[in-house]
């Protein structure tokens, strides 16, 4: 298991070290990137059954990765809520159905803002941590003594965040939504040049909006959180080096994720529809 | 302990979650999951025009089903509607698509159907009417507007006139500069009689402004109509006169109505006039009375000598005269 986890970056430096190979370099890491990615996803699927052991560590990081995050989640989506309403009302003003901007935030929270900025959030807040905690295992070989009491770090670290964060993302999303979704209602009514009853605002969110719409986002966040936690591990246990490798790895590990929500973003929105 | 604090937190917090998306769920989609599968109902139109997938089905407004499929079959399109169980539609309802406002939504509206037909049965066929489309009613007003314009342009034409003969509106005004004078002498007449009115000059203005006139007008009123009732119970009357005549009673109606009387008095008159005739001929004492001289003579003559016997009589004194009366009363 130990030369397994270990081969990979041993066989690339061999591969780049030519000169000619230097401008793939970068297309050959991203490959590499998902290459050890999808490794560490069928690892980590091999153990699920070994999930109801991990009950305690599931539920803290369940405790992590959801309760601690929806303060800033609220926060966020509640002004990403009244702006779009501001904005929309500012737009609608001159051209008059202004009734809309109830359908226009509902729709725009729960099918597109709502889950990204959830997983956004995630990235910065969870992501970060977790690429830290594993970078500085990996770095001060912590993950080598796991691995070498024969307790894969698949299965004790990256198995109980990824079943952490299917289990809280639906949870984060969905009070985004509502929380966005009040913030523009607030803002509909007590901005003088919108001033729209929260009746008719949600009347028309509740006419022509569907809990698909909703359940889309569901869907979407479940995918943005379990890409972003699972980049994050594999960034984190892929760190190699001293001490400063760790931040770099935060680094990449935000980056990277945030990449890939809004690539990620495209694809899902499409298959979705 | 903190680590069953920390189970709790999170236990609470998922169950939050789920709760919240159960009831958003419940609000936006009203539950689909649990609802019952109802029953399917075809409807044939022309066209769907915006009837899509997911639409409503309404009985009066009210939300009873939604369009379960839309497809093209042959020269139509159908639309098949998924109605909930427990809502009968009646074999004379029909359906119609209605489309709601300008941004395009749709849905199909069933009537109530009459009272006495039969439930339409699961597969079956609705009739449906077609609907003009919100392009053709815009077309429509488009034509109308073309219409209006027209005949607007007509009545501003009239008004305005053209370059051969003057509009309604210069006429008048022709007409105003031409009897300005006349027009305010006009005014100036009827602001001085309407001022007498008020001061109560005349008879108008008495009339208006004076009680005491409208009190006797009243009773004149009130005269003429206790004389309209009396010339109406005279009417009365006569008319049972006429009647009593006509019927032959009493002596007009035995004369005008009764064949005998008519040949009596034509037979008297008949008499009279043979008597007439004598006289007027002369014939008898009275035609001889009145046709002859000689009886005036003799007449005249008679009454000289009696004038003087009169005379004698008033010289032998009044006693003489009372004697005479007395004798000859006696």
């Amino acid at each position: 298991m130990a030369a397994e986890t270990s081969n990979p970056p041993e066989e690339n430096e061999s591969i780049l070290t030519s000169a000619p190979r230097q401008a793939v370099r970068p297309f050959l890491r991203v490959l590499e990137g998902i290459g050890s990615c999808l490794r560490l996803l069928l690892e980590a699927a091999r153990h699920i059954p070994t999930l109801p052991r991990q009950f305690g560590r599931f539920i803290e990081q369940c405790y992590l990765i959801g309760y601690t995050t929806l303060p800033i989640v609220a926060i966020l989506s509640f002004f990403i809520g009244s702006v779009l309403a501001l904005q929309s009302g500012y737009a609608a003003a001159n051209i008059g159905p202004k009734q809309f901007i109830g359908l226009l935030v509902g729709l725009s929270m729960a099918r597109e803002l709502g889950p990204v900025m959830a997983a956004v959030l995630l990235a910065g807040r969870v992501g970060s941590a977790i690429a830290a905690e594993l970078a500085s295992m990996k770095v001060y070989q912590e993950i080598d003594a796991l691995e070498t009491m024969n307790i894969p770090p698949a299965r004790m670290l990256v198995l109980p965040r990824l079943a952490a964060v299917l289990a809280m993302m639906p949870v984060l999303t969905i009070m985004s939504d509502l929380v966005g979704w009040f913030g523009g209602a607030i803002v509909a009514k007590y901005t003088h040049f919108i001033s729209i009853e929260p009746a008719s605002y949600f009347a028309t969110m509740r006419q022509y909006m569907d809990f698909g719409d909703v359940l889309n986002g569901l869907v979407k966040a479940e995918i943005f959180g379990f890409a972003v936690v699972l980049v994050c591990c594999n960034i984190g246990l892929n760190t190699r080096g001293g001490p400063r490798e760790i931040g770099a790895s935060v680094t990449r590990a935000v980056v990277t994720s945030l990449i890939l929500i809004l690539v990620l973003d495209y694809f899902v929105t499409k298959a979705l529809m | 302990m903190q680590n069953a604090q920390q189970t709790a937190r999170v236990g609470l917090f998922f169950l939050l979650g789920m709760a919240l998306i159960w009831v958003t769920f419940e609000t936006l989609s009203g539950g689909k999951i649990l609802r019952d599968k109802g029953y399917q109902i075809v409807a044939g139109f022309d066209t769907l025009k915006e009837l899509k997938e997911g639409d409503d089905v309404r009985m009066a407004g009210v939300k009873i089903g939604e369009v379960a499929a839309t497809r093209l079959a042959g020269r139509r399109a159908e639309a098949l509607l998924r109605i909930d169980t427990h809502q009968v539609i009646k074999e004379d309802a029909s359906a119609v698509i209605i489309t709601n406002g300008l941004i395009g939504t749709a849905y199909v509206s069933i009537d109530l159907g009459s009272d006495r037909a039969g439930s339409l049965k699961p597969g079956a066929e609705i009739r449906t009417r077609n609907t003009p489309d919100i392009n053709e009613v815009m077309a429509q007003i488009g034509d109308l507007g073309k219409k209006l314009e027209g005949a607007l342009q007509g009545i501003s034409g009239a008004f305005a006139g053209d370059s051969k003969s003057p509009g309604l509106v210069q006429r008048i005004d022709q007409l105003v500069t031409d009897n300005r004078e006349n027009l305010s002498r006009t005014t100036a007449n009827l602001q001085l009689i309407t001022d007498k009115v008020n001061r109560g000059e005349g008879t108008l203005g008495r009339l208006i402004n004076d009680p005491k006139l409208h009190d006797e007008l009243v009773a004149g009123v009130a005269d003429l109509r206790s004389g309209a009732a009396q010339a109406k119970s005279f009417l009365a009357s006569a008319q049972s006169l006429v009647d009593e005549v006509k019927s032959g009673r009493g002596t007009l109606g035995t004369l005008v109505f009764d064949q005998k009387a008519g040949d009596d008095l034509k037979a008297s008159l008949a008499s009279l006039r043979s008597v007439s005739d004598k006289i007027s001929r002369g014939e008898g004492t009275l035609g001889k009375l009145l046709g002859d001289e000689t009886l005036l003579r003799d007449m005249r003559s008679l009454l000289r000598k009696a004038d003087r016997a009169l005379d004698g009589m008033g010289d032998s004194g009044p006693l003489t005269a009372v004697g005479v009366v007395a004798n000859g009363l006696f």
